[in-house]
């Protein structure tokens, strides 16, 4: 089993809002995050499986590249986070919320077996990682 | 546990050297080369916690929190002091990266939510990186839970 690991980066807003939460609540528990703000994002794709004895690869990245690209960095880049379908509802685009959001577009293209570990760095202070599950 | 393990990037700058009580300077010297001399590090330290989701905030930790308990019981300590002679919590510790990582565990743990804390990195430079993650008893505790 080999481990290849991919970066992207992409840059987009958020903040931290709950309407059903009062002006003060929401300050209380997100601070200055309450305020439309944006990161430059770096999304790492980890996937794994065995080496291809004809190509030598566990994956062909140009493949890689091209299906994160299409499903999460087209649809992140340069976009209000806030606006996605995907945090609607009630579901704030956290990073923690944003790696989960990313795991479920990139399984079905990737495949659960091969994708590995998603880590997103929302600044060089602070990542996440996921790993499914 | 949720799978999800978020990790802040800190940064203190120390003096240390690394030196041995049990043998005589000519091995020290001969163990620890370059680093028996007094030297220092712009360190980087690397937290890593896990939590459950909370879906009201969207959030696994509270980084506030964690930020909190990182600078009141390791930078505060260690950021501007030199490690091997002033910091009096590491009397009797050699100060490798490797005792570093540990007992930032042990100072770090107990601030934290009990069974949070995944692992602590400790970055000496951009070639020498120290990975602790508590004791076998306590991660297997940890992973149950």
């Amino acid at each position: 089993m080999v481990y290849a690991t991919r970066k992207f980066t992409f840059s987009a807003a958020h903040r931290y809002w709950r309407d059903q939460w009062t002006r003060e609540e929401n300050a209380r528990v997100f601070g200055h995050l309450t305020v439309v703000h944006g990161h430059n994002y770096t999304l790492e794709v980890t996937v794994r499986g065995p080496v291809d004895s004809r190509t030598g690869m566990v994956m062909d990245l140009g493949e890689l590249k091209r299906l994160v690209g299409d499903a999460v960095i087209a649809r992140f880049d340069h976009a209000d986070l806030n606006q996605d379908s995907l945090f609607s509802s009630g579901n704030l685009p956290t990073t923690e919320n944003l790696v989960r959001a990313m795991w479920d577009l990139l399984v079905p293209k990737i495949g659960g077996e091969r994708l590995y570990r998603l880590r997103l760095w929302e600044d060089p202070t602070f990542h996440v990682e996921y790993f499914g599950g | 546990m949720s799978g999800l393990r978020l990790t802040r990037s800190y940064h203190f700058s120390a003096g240390h050297r690394l030196e041995s009580p049990v043998v005589d300077a000519e091995e020290n010297a001969r163990i620890y080369g370059q680093c028996y001399r007094q030297h220092g590090h712009n360190y980087l330290l690397e937290v890593t916690v896990s939590g459950e989701l909370d879906p009201e905030t969207g959030m696994a930790a509270d980084l506030g929190r964690v930020d909190a308990a990182v600078e009141a019981t390791v930078l505060r300590r260690v950021d501007h002091y030199d490690l091997s002679a002033t910091v009096a919590e590491l009397q009797g510790v050699i100060t490798t990266g490797e005792n570093l990582a540990r007992t930032f565990w042990q100072w770090l743990a107990p601030a934290l939510p009990p069974g949070c804390l995944h692992r602590v990195t400790v970055i000496e430079t951009a070639n020498n990186v120290f990975e602790y993650c508590g004791e076998e008893t306590e991660r297997g505790a940890r992973e149950r839970r």
